[in-house]
This record gives C-alpha cells, structure tokens and sequence, in this order.
C-alpha cells in the first residue's frame, strides 16, 4: 500500500482515538434525573445580587439558561467554540470597558463554559459581572 | 524591493485570503498553512514575512479588529520562520505535513495563551478546552492536505518562478 495513505489512515486512527479520548475524559458528564440548582447573578453596576433556585432534569448550565432565557434575562453570543453567556438580568457586558460575566461553581471559579457545566443537586452557579 | 516583489507579494497575499475563505464553511480545515509553507518553500522566508502581514492586516478589514488576530501576527510569521528552518535541513513532504500536523493540533492552545492575557486564564483555559476538537480537525486535515498537496504545488509554483520571476 503507498506509504502516503498508511501515514493518512494512521493519522486519521490518531485522531478518532483522540476524539474518544476527548469525549471519554475530558468533556464533564451530565448527570440525569431531576435536581434542585441555583442561579445565582451578581452585577453590582445595577446593585443586583438575585438568586434563583429551579427543579430541573437539564444535564448542563447551558440548557437550562436557554430554558430561563427570558426570566434570567440572559444574552449570549456564539463563538466558534460554542455559547458564551454576555447578559444577565437584561445587562448586557459593555466589551468596550472589559466586562465580562464570571462563572462559579459553588463558589469556585468554573473551568470550562456553560455548555460542558455540569448541573449537579444542590449546586449553586453564581455570574459574577467583572472587568479583566 | 522591485515592482515584480511588490505584485508577487499582493499576489500570495490575495490568494491565501481566497483560499481561506473558500474553505471557510468548513469549520478548522484550510489551505493557508499549506500555501504559507509552499509559498516559504519556493519564494523564501523574507516575502512570505511580508505576505503574511498583508494576510492578517486584510483579516482585520474583513472580520474587524478582535484579540485573536494578534496571534496572527506572531503565528504566521512563526510558522513561515520555521518552514524556512526546517526546508534547509529537510526535502520531505512528511517533514512539512508533520510540522502542518502539530501546528493545527497547538493552534488553540496558542490563541488560549493569548486570550488569557486579555480576558483571564479560566478564560482561556475555556477557550482551548472548547476547541480541542477542532483542533484535532485542524492538525489532522492540515496533515493530510500538506502531504497530498505540498509537492504538487511547490512544483508548480517552482515552474512558475521559473517562467514568469525569475526573467
């Protein structure tokens, strides 16, 4: 077989495994079933410290603020690398002056965006308005 | 620098931009590592420097200004710099297409050290995690074009040196 398409057919080998590796490994599992989450939304440019706390069977962040879009008052803009939360509360981030929403999860600083987020029972997600 | 350097450059320029955007429905498969690295190959590393500014500048004017395009002006270049590097010591096409491999598969994880500066590292953890597939897609599509298309197209470029440049 030409050396050309053994090279290719192995790279491509490589990257399935990776693939699988990627969803396997590092993508967070949602969990099923019904659970009892809060949101939590901090903007202290409007004096707002709201929290709001739901029964859903949504695995992750992003479903369930897709559910709440109008109630949370949430905007979001999308990248090539999936959904990013800008507005909370009908506040929309002014790029202009660095501002962003910063995502915790209870309390600790989330590692990933609202679409791999997890939604676990009891969990609380705050958005944090900050400046970088 | 001669009027015949001033056209080959907007020529290489305008078609690495046509040849991404040709390819832009396809999320992370393109041609311009292909064309940068054949274009380093045939014409040298101190035009294709020039073309790759052009490129990026021209980038701006069509998708306006964002962060990311910074990394542009330092990929590129690293890319071109390290095409002229290894061409000297390698003729292989599995040389260049293994080069176009890990620099699709380190793509994301450039611009996350770049987008850390501007919006935080969570953010940019964020931003490489996000696209790790992608750049999977990238490394490995930039592996099979290079390899298929980098001889082919060197040559033809070459004979084209030959026959319109180098008068």
């Amino acid at each position: 077989m030409n050396r050309k398409i053994i090279a290719i057919l192995i790279v491509l080998a490589l990257a399935v495994a990776g693939t699988f590796g990627y969803k396997k490994f590092i993508v967070p599992k949602g969990v099923e079933g019904e659970k009892e989450v809060t949101i939590q939304v901090i903007n202290s440019n409007e004096n707002v410290d709201e929290s709001f706390t739901y029964n859903t069977d949504h695995e992750y962040l992003i479903e369930l603020l897709e559910e709440k879009q109008e109630e949370l008052g949430v905007s979001f803009q999308e990248y090539d690398f999936g959904k990013m939360v800008t507005g909370m509360m009908d506040y929309v981030v002014d790029e202009g002056n660095n501002e962003y929403f910063h995502i915790y999860v209870n309390g600790e600083d989330a590692t990933t965006g609202p679409g791999e987020i997890p939604l676990n029972d009891k969990d609380t997600y705050t958005f944090e308005l900050k400046t970088y | 620098m001669k009027v015949r350097d001033v056209v080959l450059i907007g020529i290489l320029s305008a078609s690495i931009t046509a040849g991404k955007l040709a390819l832009s429905f396809i999320p992370n498969v393109e041609i311009v590592t292909l064309l940068f690295m054949a274009y380093t190959a045939v014409f040298g590393y101190r035009k294709i420097l020039l073309v790759s500014l052009i490129f990026t500048t021209t980038e701006i004017f069509i998708y306006g200004f964002a962060t990311w395009l910074l990394g542009y002006y330092i990929l590129w270049p690293l890319l071109i710099l390290i095409t002229e590097a290894m061409g000297k010591r390698f003729k292989s096409e599995y040389i260049y297409a293994a080069i176009g491999a890990v620099f699709g598969y380190a793509f994301g994880l450039f611009f996350a050290v770049v987008e850390s500066f501007f919006y935080g590292i969570a953010y940019g953890w964020v931003y490489w995690v996000r696209g790790l597939l992608f750049d999977l897609i990238h490394g490995t599509s930039n592996f099979i074009i290079i390899l298929l298309l980098f001889n082919p197209l060197k040559n033809l470029l070459g004979k084209l040196k030959r026959n319109y440049y180098t008068i």
